[in-house]
């Protein structure tokens, strides 16, 4: 009975090779082959640094202690320092921190939302045809591809006391001279000149996003609303804003983790001054650690920065996080 | 003639070289429903745009109730338009899809209740008022469209390929309703199809449209029967008409149509002032075909080809000359491949075609 078999009735198990611990024909090592790279990769960029900062930051390391960094870490588990005492100076008892947190904030909001609305205007308008259209799309787009350096530096220009700005203030104002506005220079002006330089740059980013956008508004729900008698107006709230609902929150989103850390412009326009009037988060954080040398101490505040940004930027997505992670 | 609803004329439409409406005039009355028939891309949707304002014609006019409407913006037309794809809002639920067109209109709160409610339980939507579009299947976002379309109690409702998205079990069901809305309501209504079946269950009268042009309009009846054109006949019917080529005379004295020595003798009624000699199409529908004995003088001979039982019915394929043809007798009739059989057709429904024109002869 067995001689019948197709192998001539040779026991099967004979046939087997041996078990082996490791074969790397087995499909099922394919992927964890591909991936382990790419983890070890994390690990060592990703992870690795952002626990040592971690662990630092609970530390009140300097370099100027002359001590090491590994030295420091190895305190946070011997317990040879108060661990935590950063981030309690830095809530309780460092309101130049807290400022620059309502600063970059406040130029945050403000600079989004004029963003958004010009931003909004312009797309609206490149719905409908006129002349140059192209060329004023290139232009339009322009600003967010020049580096933040030379638009600090433009805006640096203009914003001179005796700059096209005044000038053509000036002669809005019907004077041949130039307005008297020191706007480098008064702690008010430049909060604002920092915020007109930013939304100059980053206008552009908003328009292409919400183009893109209204473009992909579903044409037929526009026309039905059209055929029940609804006006353009209504239209615009009832049926283009909702459906560009998602659209509307990523530009937010990209804009709003981008300005936060707002930097290059203001360092050239202002360095932060005058006093600490346009000082925000990046440019404290900056003087902090190259100016103070308080790296453990930077890196608590930015910690504290990043869990303020992770948590707002996920109350930003809540509305379309079921669109963005369970529908289908 | 009851009152006549809507009237196009000359209406034309024309996309840079493309002519997608030409010069179509057609009156429809008040409670009928006109299906506007034709294949995809004959101009169909363009028609009902313009109707109802999304479009601006080329040239001709659109009258309601007499009055042009050309100057009147879309909203203010008081026409209804049901989309293809639906096309509901889909971030409202389906209470607020419904109440849109009453918003628009700033009736009050209580007013607005009150019809939305009437209209979800004529359409049997009450249930579902609170759920949100993606929610629903095809057939509830249909009758959320069309009620969306209703309650502002439009004077015309236009439907565009309201079946088109349905599947077939969904699509019998929502032709029922749509001709209980049809009773109901008693609206005039313009319905959009390229499925003729749906034009000849639903329709008092049936727009047949080809490239544009309008080829027929009239009742469904007339339509299906009488055929103004070829393209008409072989659009209409499933098997659809039956055109044979050839040249019109007479032997002796009776009217015949002559293909490679077979001849089909036509009624003198069908033939009118055609000449002799004249190339003409003989059309003839499937089920308007019986077989007769052989020395029926109204009878021609064909041998048959196919034979395909489809249960009560039987679809013969027969040649004449160098012409098949489709004829629909009962299951049961003797007839086999490779015989001889004698065919003559209803003298009343036989059209005559004129063979480079494809219009049909008129007596
Ligand atoms: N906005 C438009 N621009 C250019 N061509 C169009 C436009 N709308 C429709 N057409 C063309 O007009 C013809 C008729 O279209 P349509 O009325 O949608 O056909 P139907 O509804 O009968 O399928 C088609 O050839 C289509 O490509
Ligand atoms: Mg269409």
């Amino acid at each position: 009975m067995v001689t019948k078999t197709a192998n001539g009735g040779v026991p099967v198990r004979a046939l087997q090779a041996r078990a082996r611990l490791f074969d790397p024909n087995d499909k099922r090592y394919i992927g964890i082959l591909f991936i382990t790279p790419v983890q070890l990769l994390l690990i060592t960029m990703l992870i690795f640094p952002f626990g040592l900062e971690f662990f630092v930051a609970l530390t009140e390391w300097q370099p100027t202690y002359g001590t090491s960094i590994w030295h420091a870490v190895g305190t946070v588990f011997s317990g040879d320092t108060e661990l935590g005492l950063n981030y309690y100076y830095l809530v309780t008892d460092e309101p130049r921190f807290l400022e620059a947190l309502g600063r970059t904030l406040a130029i945050s909001v403000l600079s989004l939302c004029l963003e958004f609305v010009i931003g909004l205007g312009l797309a609206t308008i490149f719905l409908k045809t006129f002349w140059g259209k192209r060329i004023w799309f290139t232009a339009l787009l322009t600003p967010m591809m020049i580096m933040p350096v030379v638009v600090g530096y433009t805006w640096f220009m203009l914003f001179q006391y005796s700059g096209p700005v005044n000038q053509v203030l000036g002669w809005i104002g019907g004077t041949s001279a130039g307005a008297d506005l020191q706007w480098l220079n008064n702690g008010v002006l430049a909060f604002f000149a920092v915020v007109i330089t930013e939304v100059w740059h980053w206008t552009p980013l908003f328009f292409l996003i919400l183009l893109s956008g209204l473009n992909a508004v579903p044409e037929n729900p526009v026309r039905a609303a059209t055929v029940l008698g609804a006006s353009n107006w209504r239209i615009f709230w009832t049926v283009i804003m909702p459906n560009m609902r998602g659209v509307i929150i990523i530009a937010f989103v990209i804009r709003g983790m981008e300005v936060i850390k707002l930097f290059d412009e203001i360092y050239i326009l202002t360095r932060g001054g005058p006093g600490t009037a346009t000082e925000t988060m990046s440019l404290y954080l900056y003087k902090l650690g190259f100016q103070d040398f308080r790296l453990a101490y930077a890196g608590s505040a930015g910690f504290i920065v990043l869990v303020i940004t992770v948590v707002m930027i996920n109350m930003m997505l809540k509305p379309i996080r079921y669109e963005l992670l369970e529908k289908r | 003639m009851a009152n006549i609803k809507l009237e196009l004329v000359e209406l034309r439409k024309e996309f840079g070289e493309l002519i997608a409406v030409d010069d179509m005039s057609l009156a429809c009355e008040e409670g009928e429903t006109m299906a506007l028939l034709g294949p995809s891309g004959c101009g169909k949707s363009t028609t009902l745009n313009m109707i109802v304002g999304l479009e601006a014609p080329t040239s001709g006019d659109i009258l309601i109730d007499g009055q042009s409407v050309l100057q009147v913006p879309p909203g203010q037309r008081n026409v209804g338009l049901v989309f293809q794809d639906y096309a509901v809002f889909t971030h409202m639920n389906v209470r607020r899809n419904l109440e849109y067109g009453l918003r628009v209109r700033g009736m009050a709160r209580a007013d607005i209740d009150r019809e939305v409610a009437k209209v979800a339980t004529f359409l049997h939507l009450e249930h579902q008022l609170d759920y949100k579009p993606l929610e629903l299947g095809a057939s509830e976002l249909q009758r959320v469209a069309i009620g969306r379309t209703l309650v502002t109690n439009p004077e015309i409702l236009l439907l565009d390929e309201p079946l088109s998205n349905l599947e077939a079990e969904m699509r019998n069901q929502m032709r029922r309703e749509l001709r209980r809305i049809q009773a109901e309501t008693g609206q005039t209504i313009i319905y959009v199809t390229h499925d003729q079946i749906e034009a000849l269950s639903l329709a008092h009268r049936i727009a047949v449209m080809d490239f544009g042009q309008l080829k027929q309009y009239d009742t469904a009846h007339n339509v299906y029967h009488y055929p103004d054109n070829t393209f008409v006949g072989s659009f209409l019917g499933n098997p659809p008409m039956n055109f044979v080529h050839g040249q019109f005379g007479h032997d002796g004295n009776r009217p015949v149509v002559a293909q490679n020595g077979s001849i089909i003798p036509v009624p003198a009624a069908s033939a009118g002032a055609v000449s002799d000699g004249a190339d003409v199409i003989v059309g003839m529908r499937p089920e308007s075909m019986m077989l007769a004995e052989a020395d029926d003088p109204e009878a021609f001979t064909a041998s048959v080809i196919a034979v395909e039982p489809q249960g009560p019915e039987t679809v013969l394929t027969a040649r004449i000359g160098q012409s098949d043809l489709k004829l629909v007798v009962e299951t049961g009739t003797q007839a086999h491949e490779g015989a001889e059989i004698a065919i003559r057709p209803d003298a009343e429904l036989l059209a005559l075609f004129d063979a480079a024109s494809g219009v049909r002869f008129k007596a």
